[in-house]
């Protein structure tokens, strides 16, 4: 979970890591005079996204009426996705030269890694991959709770004799560092990064504070969030479309692939998937798409991804259902059930509980085609049997494999082809 | 099909790459020794399934649950140390501990030595997980996962992790399975299911599958297990199956281009996402680690891969072209027999459930005590060893013997509390009315390490004096010396005698231990397990058994008693023999529709405990008129009746305890005294071993105890 730049310095302060004056955060032009501001100020976009002074997310103002200006100016920004809903007003600094200093884990081999660099204050990015001496790297096999001295030093020795400072700076770079690693562990972070460090007249400051939690922690860092007025999981990807709200609170992970204004386009059939758990999930996407490239001349388009394994309860699985049904965009729904150690029962239960409600209500119905094996198998297939026939003609475009004599690559290839027939289109 | 000797399989080799000792030890025993570390609702099940498939649970590890058992027969350790002091040759762990707790559990696991762990949990803090690397490099410990779905190894029928039986070996002839075939190692299990149906699908053998597990640190990453993997020798072709996100598939190929003689066998990679939404967790962090190299892609991974070579694939049929082309078209089994097997998994009818049970095995004719007939028990050993036997499933060695022996002489000392008999009440009565006041059951602790055992042993130290106090016989106890044998304290305090005799306190406590256990079915151990299973207190719970034993239930001595003492005396008065005398007296019950006791039982025609007891009297020199009578009965009735009805335990402990000239009654004390043992048995193994309250269906039990062994 990333926090805003303001949260992150907040933590940082009670770690006694130097940061600006903060004047506090803003959410209209209002609140500005409220604040107690000595000028110039920095007015900083609060955003859960890198690149904001690139974005133009980042402005100085030198008093309260160009404050204003800027403010509203930033309040009108989108960055990355992200609308500019609070501006942070902090303290602006005088810069004599900038660093780099972070903390992460190497995702070779999962070591923690300081990392530093004494050309801070740009995309750290870019001064890697032109150059890469001008970084500073340092792993700590060990998982230490607090970071080796010989590290920090060292570290700092070298930042210094890049930057030809002074011994003394030395000292408070080495402290900035080993606090920041501090920070990183204490807080169970993923990453703690100041970009930049900047060298003051008066010493350090960190002119920047990203820091972004680990999910699996955060049950434990129930002081920091409450610091913090952190109530629950934020969620920091980018805005939720309406499809993956309702998932959400039906409870089962799903990912829009297509974007909400996306203009249906008549020539192509658009396949909504249920297809287990998440890496059958992702894979069926790719298995879809290669199916419609090569056999369908690439008019086959995957709508969706969805985790519908780890054995889910009849209603959401009929949830899952409803959702791509009442998708006007999807034509077709593919699902497969490998009841590994979940239920094929429950989830042809669900499915059939669906279409049946669907067809009763006379809401839209899609064809579903698919394929089920595993656990419980005979009592699914005796209540699929009776379904078909009990009430053929909610269940006429439901064709459903039991058994694994045919792979998924096959039950999909059918089902496109025999939607492709039924709407007079070439296979 | 005959699968595969352990020490031919993939698991022996990784273990044996770590610890050779514990290899040689799977050589010896052809048994992988694994542990299920984590016991909640997950870990249980999932023994279960693990056993099932054929995987070797020597125990379970859980906090607080030490001394439980695990399914009813596999023991549960608080800790790894006290595991590994009685099987110190655990291979495998696999671990299902609670996200929040996973951590020092596995690095306890880790620490202990064993070789290969699989961390099936979840959702631990990446600061844990690092904890847990660490220590797995420290101690040259093979890591899987964490949040792994485990490891399965086709041939060999061993699963570690909860991966379903779907993957099929290779076959090497009609009827047994073969090493060869391609190893899948995979970051997500979903995926699987479908790699290997495919591969199943043309014949193409998995020999093991391996999930290295989804989260954002892992123990075992691609680079260092393909190379592991080729090194087995009946490992054509490894399958890897990535998916977006990190960076394991592109180090994989920087590996393969700086070490390619790590990876002398082919290669083929699935890498899924390609048309997934941009890589919303990659970040930036990650691209400063490794300088100037984007990663994560789809696109990278793919290039990186190539061009080392190594084909990428991501549908289903490419990944059954690239495999066929690499193995020159092998296959490796009858595809109609893989479609047949799994049929017959899915398909098959649901099982059975039943509870076990590892006391007695009750069988027409023999009743097994933990492997051990009761007829030889009884001719060899004495109650309290019979005692620790069934709560231990071992008998005591002199030094365990000689403890449990002076807590139930310290216990037979202590003055019972003042309880009244009614008159004619029956002697069960009075005795529940002794376990619910006396406190002194209640309040003993055990200290040893067979706790389970003290208690029983100063219940039945107690029970005696109990026994003295209803018989009116407390007198007898109050000189009890510390080195007496406890066969004597039973003797005066149901005979009155002060003064023991040998043989004649031997044939009591024969007749007491010939009636310890009958499993779980008679009524008095049913009460006492209903009261078990919801966890009441031991005395009480032995108290619900006693309390069950009446002139219907474990009363028939008694009776026979009477009616043996009738035969005789109406053949002294009438003067007829012994033999007209009981089928005249026989004819007259039957016309007047009373019960002859002692006789008939509803599942052995020869009582087990018979002839011992018999044999007995005989030799103890107790045997008289009674005895003999009881020989003949089965004889007389049959005459009088036409049918056979043969003699059972009760009708002989009646026919003795006549013989020994005590009250008819006293058969009766002696079945429950000898019960008290085996109701104790029954508290302890259902605390142990089940659920509380669980519903208890009495005649599904199945007895899972040891084979039958020699008493020696």
């Amino acid at each position: 979970m990333k926090l805003y730049e303001y949260e992150a310095k907040k933590v940082f302060d009670r770690m006694k890591i130097p940061i600006p004056k903060q004047y506090g955060v803003i959410h209209s032009l209002k609140d500005l005079d409220k604040l107690n501001i000595d000028f110039p100020v920095m007015l900083k976009s609060m955003v859960l996204s890198g690149g904001r002074g690139k974005a133009g997310g980042i402005k100085k103002a030198n008093d309260l009426h160009e404050a204003k200006k800027l403010s509203e100016e930033l309040f009108k920004l989108k960055i990355k996705g992200f609308p500019v809903e609070s501006v942070l007003a902090e303290k602006a600094v005088d810069e004599i030269s900038a660093l780099y200093i972070g903390v992460t884990m190497d995702p070779a081999d999962f070591n923690n890694v300081v990392i530093a660099s004494s050309k801070g204050g740009v995309d750290i990015e870019t001064v890697a991959s032109k150059t890469p001496d001008a970084i500073l790297k340092k792993e700590i096999p060990g998982n230490d709770k607090t970071l080796p001295k010989k590290i920090a030093e060292d570290l700092s020795t070298k930042l210094v004799k890049n930057l030809s400072g002074k011994k003394s700076l030395q000292k408070e770079i080495e402290d900035v560092i080993s606090k920041l690693y501090e920070t990183y562990q204490k807080f169970d972070a993923r990453l703690c990064e100041i970009n930049p460090l900047i060298i003051t007249s008066k010493g350090l400051v960190a002119a920047d504070a990203k820091l972004v939690l680990d999910d699996n922690s955060l049950y434990r860092q129930v002081e920091l969030l409450e610091m913090l007025g952190i109530k629950e999981k934020r969620h920091d990807v980018s805005e939720r479309t309406k499809n993956e709200l309702k998932a959400q609170t039906s409870g089962f992970p799903y990912v829009d692939l297509l974007t909400e204004d996306h203009i249906k386009d008549k020539k192509k059939l658009y396949v909504g998937l249920v297809p287990g758990g998440a890496g059958y999930g992702i894979f069926s996407i790719d298995e879809v798409k290669t199916i419609g490239k090569r056999y369908f001349q690439d008019r086959v388009i995957p709508i969706n991804f969805m985790d519908s394994g780890g054995g889910p309860p009849q209603n959401r699985v009929a949830d899952m259902f409803h959702l791509l049904m009442d998708n006007e965009t999807v034509d077709i729904i593919i699902t497969s059930r490998f009841g590994g150690i979940s239920s094929c029962d429950v989830f042809i239960r669900g499915m059939v509980q669906a279409i049946l409600d669907r067809f009763e209500s006379k809401r839209r119905m899609i064809p579903i085609y698919g394929r089920m094996v595993g656990t419980d198998l005979p009592s699914a297939r005796a209540f699929l049997e009776k379904t078909y026939a009990e009430n053929p003609e909610a269940m006429k475009n439901v064709k459903i494999v039991v058994g694994n004599q045919k792979i998924m690559a096959d039950v999909i290839r059918e089902g496109i082809k025999e939607a492709f027939e039924s709407r007079g289109w070439k296979v | 099909m005959k699968k595969l000797q352990a020490d031919q399989g993939m698991l022996y080799y990784l273990v044996k790459s770590r610890n050779p000792k514990i290899a040689q030890k799977i050589k010896e025993t052809g048994k992988v020794e694994t542990i299920v570390v984590g016991l909640g609702g997950q870990g249980t099940r999932h023994a279960e399934l693990m056993q099932q498939y054929g995987t070797t649970i020597t125990s379970g590890i859980a906090p607080g649950k030490g001394g439980t058992r695990l399914m009813e027969t596999i023991p549960v350790y608080d800790n790894v140390k006290d595991c590994l002091k009685k099987h110190p040759y655990i291979a495998a762990a696999s671990i299902w501990r609670h996200y929040s707790t996973a951590k020092d559990a596995t690095i306890e696991i880790i620490e202990a030595g064993i070789p290969l762990v699989t961390l099936i949990s979840e959702g631990i803090p990446l600061k844990d997980v690092r904890d847990i690397i660490v220590a797995a490099r420290k101690n040259n410990t093979m890591l899987i996962g964490g949040n792994t779905p485990g490891i399965i190894f086709p041939p060999e029928n061993i699963k570690i992790g909860m991966l379903p039986d779907i993957f099929y070996p290779e076959e090497t002839s009609s009827n047994s399975f073969g090493p060869k075939g391609v190893t899948i190692i995979s970051r997500s299990g979903a995926i699987l299911y479908h790699l290997s149906d495919a591969l199943a699908s043309v014949g193409i053998a998995q020999n093991a599958v391996i999930g290295v597990g989804g989260d954002g640190a892992i123990g075992s990453t691609f680079r260092e297990l393909v190379p592991v993997v080729m090194g087995y020798k009946h490992t054509d072709l490894v399958v890897v199956a990535g998916e977006i996100g990190g960076y394991q598939e592109e180090l994989l190929a920087e590996d393969i281009k700086n070490n390619p003689k790590k990876y002398p066998k082919p290669i083929v990679t699935l890498i899924s996402g390609a048309n997934a939404p941009e890589g919303k967790t990659m970040g930036h962090a990650g691209a400063i680690v490794s300088p100037g190299k984007a990663y994560g892609t789809f696109q990278s991974k793919k290039a990186a891969l190539e061009s080392v070579g190594i084909p990428v694939v991501n549908s289903q049929y490419d990944l059954i072209k690239e495999v066929k082309k690499k193995l020159n078209n092998k296959t490796y089994f009858d595809v109609n027999n893989y479609f047949e097997k799994m049929k017959s998994v899915w398909d098959a009818p649901p099982k059975k459930v039943g509870w076990g049970t590892l006391i007695t095995k009750v069988e027409p004719n023999n009743l097994i005590i933990s492997g051990y007939s009761l007829q030889d028990i009884v001719k060899q050993k004495g109650f309290l060893d019979t005692a620790f036997l069934l709560i231990e499933g071992e008998f005591p060695d002199k030094k365990s013997l000689e403890d449990i022996r002076k807590i139930a002489i310290t216990a037979a000392k202590i003055p019972a509390p003042k309880i009244k008999r009614l008159k004619d009440e029956d002697i069960s009565k009075t005795l529940v009315k002794y376990l619910l006041v006396d406190e002194k059951i209640a309040k003993f602790q055990g200290e040893g390490v067979n706790k389970n055992v003290e208690k029983t042993a100063f219940a039945i130290g107690r029970m005696a004096r109990f026994l003295a106090c209803a018989l009116g016989n407390e007198k007898t106890l109050e000189n009890i010396r510390d080195n007496e044998p406890f066969s004597h304290i039973i003797y005066r305090a149901i005979t009155g005698n002060e003064k023991a005799d040998n043989k004649k306190s031997k044939m009591i406590e024969a007749m007491i231990t010939a009636c310890v256990d009958h499993g779980v079915t008679p009524p008095s151990a049913q009460a006492t397990l209903i009261a078990s299973s919801t966890r009441a207190a031991y005395e009480v719970a032995v108290a619900h058994g006693i309390g069950a034993i009446t002139d219907v239930h474990g009363g028939a001595g008694a009776k026979a008693a009477e009616f043996f003492d009738e035969c005789i005396l109406k053949s002294k008065k009438e003067k007829i023999s012994l033999e007209v005398a009981t089928r005249n007296l026989m004819r007259e019950y039957i016309e007047s529709g009373k019960r002859i006791e002692g006789m008939g039982h509803r599942i052995h025609n020869k009582d087990p405990r018979r002839d011992v007891l018999w044999n007995f009297a005989d030799q103890t020199g107790v045997a008289g008129k009674h005895v003999e009578l009881s020989k003949m009965v089965t004889k007389i009735f049959s005459q009088v009746r036409g049918m056979t009805l043969p003699i059972n335990v009760d009708g002989v402990i009646g026919a003795i305890v006549a013989d020994m000239g005590l009250d008819p009654s006293i058969a009766k004390a002696l079945f429950i005294y000898g019960r008290t043992a085996g109701l104790s048995a029954h508290y302890f193994e259902e605390i142990m071993s089940q659920p509380r309250m669980r519903r208890i269906n009495f005649a599904e039990a199945i007895y899972k105890g040891r084979k039958l062994r020699k008493v020696t």
